[in-house]
């Protein structure tokens, strides 16, 4: 289809806007730009197909079975569209004396409290404004923990190697060194690397727990007491909250910091991208050091506070605040029972679609998993051709987002599969209908999988052309 | 409660059986025993109905301002009907990252109209499909510039409060130093930046306008970057963009911003979107995702996400970024607001802003308000007077009005935009007025 720039006529009127009814003032010419910027130039109906045209050439929850493991594309409630959409939320400057904003720092302050509810923390900040912002932020809060005890020789941050690529950048963007370490037979972290790799320079150790594979790291306790043994600290990322809140809480675990993403476990959208919501919370020792500001309850309603250790700001104003109003009536919703029945269900459904593909799509043997589990391929590469991202290709026929591919990089061929609990029996039952019969077909046509998909909007791209001759802009000829 | 939730009792127990267990717990056996929680102590769930009343009365509990004369980094625009229309629609919502380009064309090709108006509007080679916010955008450029022997970046007092904070923040554990210049005039003072340009200097950042809402003579401040070596960043204003020179045109290497102002709500401070944009030259170290056109096997135009190797997700540590997630989808509203309004549409507004803040600049003055700041101003200046600050915007307060932002005891600072009119002017104007 044609980008907008395409269908632009010079001239063209869209949205317009009342003539000012003051005298013009003129900006003085030498501030100005020579030319107009060259944006389109449509009218409302051009407007309004183009970007319907767009919406039908994407995929959201809304579309389909999504089961992108690690990304926990749950299904977004219309309700929470409609109360961020309320203008007593949206019409609201950010900084508006804190007695006319007493709604949204209660939002803030309640939302706080489910969350270090959820995690087992003591407290919360909502500030950054995704899961990797939010590893940054904790990080930052465990540099300031250590240097407050003049405790500065603690400069590295262990990763296990199945750990997300956002941990050992967000780290490294935090000051700190890289120490990666293997995984055990059963996919945990091996525990006597685990023993040699800390020591007096160990600031933390980064964990997803359920793990990226979508295990349950069993030996968390023993983790817990070697970390913090050697005075460094545990840090949990959140990704993988979904399988286990209101089931186990990280801070029982003995996790000294988590972040969560709103966007994953607390059912606000993607977006095609963002804005996602990566709020972290800490144990008492660490709160002092959470950014600028912090909501309070007081006997005069709510207010800002500032921390004199605080480590600063991450982002402007008090970050993504629209996402917190769309988790709050999540949580609402759901309340306690609901928000573990969330994380039964989503692990019930991973299990279900587990259970009946593992014969071909070969996981983790002799364990449940979690609300996620991964697939190797391997196998049916060697005896067939057919790749996993074959398979994902060929799904895309079949009108079914693909999983998440060649993740974590531990496993060959690997195919993650994350159903959450709000897909239906009926839809996993066709999904499951469906994973079989390409398995079949990848040995009857391998060459047909390997040009899929044949039925999508494009065909496989090019991406080496992308990258090597980048076109990123629109250029008029 | 609502669960949101789509089992029956009857489909769980055939899940459970086909699974060869007899109870959900079943499942959570790897849990140690002794680590599960017995309850979560929250308030038990509402009906769909109930969740409605609750957040309706606390966005109630909020006041909303009929006239607002408040900008400090967060605007109030029209922000037309199609663009609320057209980004409701729930494929744009509810879509992931479009890693899976087979199916995703439309996110995609929406991303490159995205980076394409920020190119236009900037003059910049490259854009990034958005980051956090203005002020990360600011941190990420600032990391960006930074050389092994490069790692100050100089700044001004003028650059808004935030995002020198969050610079701050960034710049800390990184071994780079952040000078902080005074701006006694309120612009930036050429010679005394020249005085601290030097070696260690990896870039200058300013802001158009700036803080206190004067236009910069940003191109002398590049040259003058430019002559010690050191790159220059530019924030600017986006509506601004429309009729100032473009951050290409002053000479930047890199252009960042917050595009709250193109069709995003105040909404409390966020969400907002960061954009960045940078020469062909720096490209390769821009941070987030980009969308590049290409080919498919068929020869078809295609999009996907391209350069991923500067991206986390392939170079773990060694990554120029950490960011993952972005704002995709306001930039999206970013996009559909340009090209709602198109450039004339766009002149119109920033023309519309600078009429009406001096239009409200000269009603304070004839009020008894002094302009602190002597230069050309865009939509934002900042007064002073014996009269307190609060006096002012209290009497403001009373009468439904969101005066400026208070400075400090006796200075505000005021923004204008095409939202207000003469009549609603001249009622701020005249409550001001009666303040003694």
């Amino acid at each position: 289809m044609n980008l907008i720039f395409e269908i632009s006529e010079h001239g063209k009127r869209c949205a317009t806007i009342r003539t000012p009814d003051v005298k013009a003032v003129k900006t003085d010419k030498k501030y100005l730009r020579a030319e107009k910027p060259a944006l389109p130039e449509v009218s409302e109906v051009d407007f309004s197909r183009h970007y319907t045209a767009l919406s039908r050439r994407a995929f959201g929850v809304d579309n389909g079975f999504y089961p992108l493991g690690s990304c926990t594309m749950k299904y977004n409630p219309k309700i929470n569209e409609e109360v961020a959409a309320l203008p007593g939320f949206t019409r609201v400057h950010p900084l508006q004396d804190e007695k006319t904003v007493q709604g949204s720092l209660e939002v803030m302050e309640t939302l706080s409290g489910y969350l270090a509810e959820i995690t087992g923390m003591d407290a919360v900040t909502l500030q950054p404004n995704a899961g990797a912002h939010g590893e940054y932020t904790g990080l930052l809060l465990i540099a300031a923990y250590h240097a407050a005890r003049r405790d500065f020789k603690r400069t590295k941050v262990i990763v296990p190697d199945s750990a997300h690529g956002t941990n050992p950048a967000s780290a490294v963007m935090a000051g700190f060194e890289i120490i990666n370490v293997p995984s055990d037979e059963e996919k945990g972290v091996d525990l006597k690397a685990l023993k040699k790799a800390v020591g007096r320079d160990t600031a933390a150790l980064m964990l997803t727990n359920p793990t990226t594979l979508g295990l349950f790291e069993k030996n968390i306790k023993e983790i817990s007491e070697i970390i913090h043994k050697a005075g460094g600290l545990l840090y949990y990322d959140g990704a993988n909250l979904n399988a286990v809140m209101g089931v186990v809480r990280p801070g029982d675990m003995g996790f000294d910091v988590v972040h969560l993403n709103l966007h994953k476990t607390f059912s606000t959208p993607h977006g095609g991208g963002g804005p996602g919501s990566g709020p972290v919370g800490c144990k008492k020792a660490l709160a002092p050091f959470l950014p600028d500001p912090r909501v309070e309850k007081t006997e005069k309603g709510y207010k800002f506070v500032y921390g004199k250790k605080s480590i600063g700001k991450v982002a402007s104003f008090y970050g993504n605040f629209g996402v917190y109003v769309r988790a709050l009536a999540y949580i609402t919703a759901l309340g306690a029972e609901g928000i573990k029945s969330a994380a039964q269900h989503a692990v019930l459904n991973a299990n279900y679609l587990k259970a009946n593909i593992e014969d071909l799509y070969p996981t983790e043997k002799g364990r449940h998993c979690m609300h996620e589990f991964v697939v190797s391929m391997q196998e049916l590469k060697d005896k067939t051709g057919v790749s996993a991202m074959d398979i994902a290709k060929t799904m895309i026929d079949r009108g079914y987002h693909p999983p998440t591919m060649y993740f974590p990089l531990i496993i060959h061929e690997a195919l993650m599969f994350e159903p959450t609990e709000t897909e239906n029996k009926r839809t996993l039952d066709e999904v499951i209908a469906a994973l079989r019969e390409i398995y079949e077909e990848a040995f009857k046509d391998p060459e047909y999988m390997k040009a899929a998909p044949h039925h999508a909007q494009i065909g496989r791209p090019d991406e080496v052309k992308a990258a090597r001759q980048p076109v990123v802009r629109y250029i008029k000829n | 409660m609502s669960d949101y939730l789509s089992a029956t009792e009857r489909e769980t127990k055939e899940m459970l059986d086909s699974i060869g267990v007899k109870s959900l717990d079943e499942l959570f056996e790897d849990v140690p025993a002794d680590l599960k929680l017995k309850k979560l102590n929250l308030p038990a769930g509402k009906s769909q109905q109930e969740t409605m009343e609750i957040m309706t009365a606390l966005s109630q509990k909020n006041k909303v301002y009929d006239i607002i004369l408040r900008g400090a980094g967060s605007y109030d625009h029209y922000i037309p009907s199609m663009v609320k229309n057209l980004s409701s629609r729930s494929e744009f919502i509810t879509a992931y990252t479009p890693y899976q380009a087979e199916m995703s064309q439309g996110i995609l090709q929406a991303i490159f109209e995205y980076q394409s108006m920020i190119c236009d509007l900037t003059g910049m080679d490259v854009s990034n499909a958005s980051v956090y916010n203005g002020a990360n955008a600011a941190a990420e450029a600032m990391l960006m510039c930074c050389e092994k022997n490069r790692k100050t970046l100089v700044t001004f007092q003028n650059i808004r409060p935030d995002t020198l904070k969050v610079l701050k923040t960034y710049a800390r554990r990184r071994g780079i130093t952040v000078k902080v210049l005074p701006v006694p005039g309120g612009a930036v003072d050429l010679k005394a930046l020249k005085c601290e340009l030097g070696e260690e200097t990896a870039s200058v950042y300013i802001e158009q306008p700036n803080y206190f809402g004067l236009i910069e003579n940003a191109e002398e401040i590049g040259k003058a970057a430019h002559e010690a070596g050191a790159k220059f960043v530019m924030g600017c204003n986006p509506i601004a963009l429309a009729i100032l020179k473009s951050p290409a045109e002053c000479g930047a290497d890199i252009a960042v911003g917050d595009a709250q102002p193109l069709g995003l709500p105040m909404a409390f401070g966020g969400p907002y979107v960061g954009y960045m944009a940078c020469t062909n030259k720096e490209m390769r170290k821009l941070p987030g995702r980009i969308v590049g056109e290409t080919c498919d096997h068929d020869g078809n135009r295609a999009y996907v996400l391209t350069l991923q190797a500067r991206e986390q997700h392939i170079r773990r540590e060694k990554a120029f970024s950490n960011i993952c997630s972005n704002q995709a989808y306001c930039a999206l509203v970013a996009s559909m607001y340009m090209s709602a309004m198109g450039p004339d549409g766009m002149g119109e507004v920033a023309e519309a802003c600078v009429s009406y803040a001096h239009y409200l600049a000269d009603g304070l003055k004839g009020a008894g308000l002094k302009l602190k700041y002597h230069g050309d101003f865009f939509h934002e200046f900042v007064t002073e007077s014996d009269i307190p600050a609060d006096k002012i915007l209290k009497a403001l307060d009373k009468a439904g009005i969101l005066g400026g932002l208070k400075l400090s005891k006796n200075e505000i600072l005021w923004c204008a935009t095409e939202t207000l009119s003469k009549a609603a002017i001249d009622k701020a104007v005249d409550v001001v007025r009666r303040v003694k």
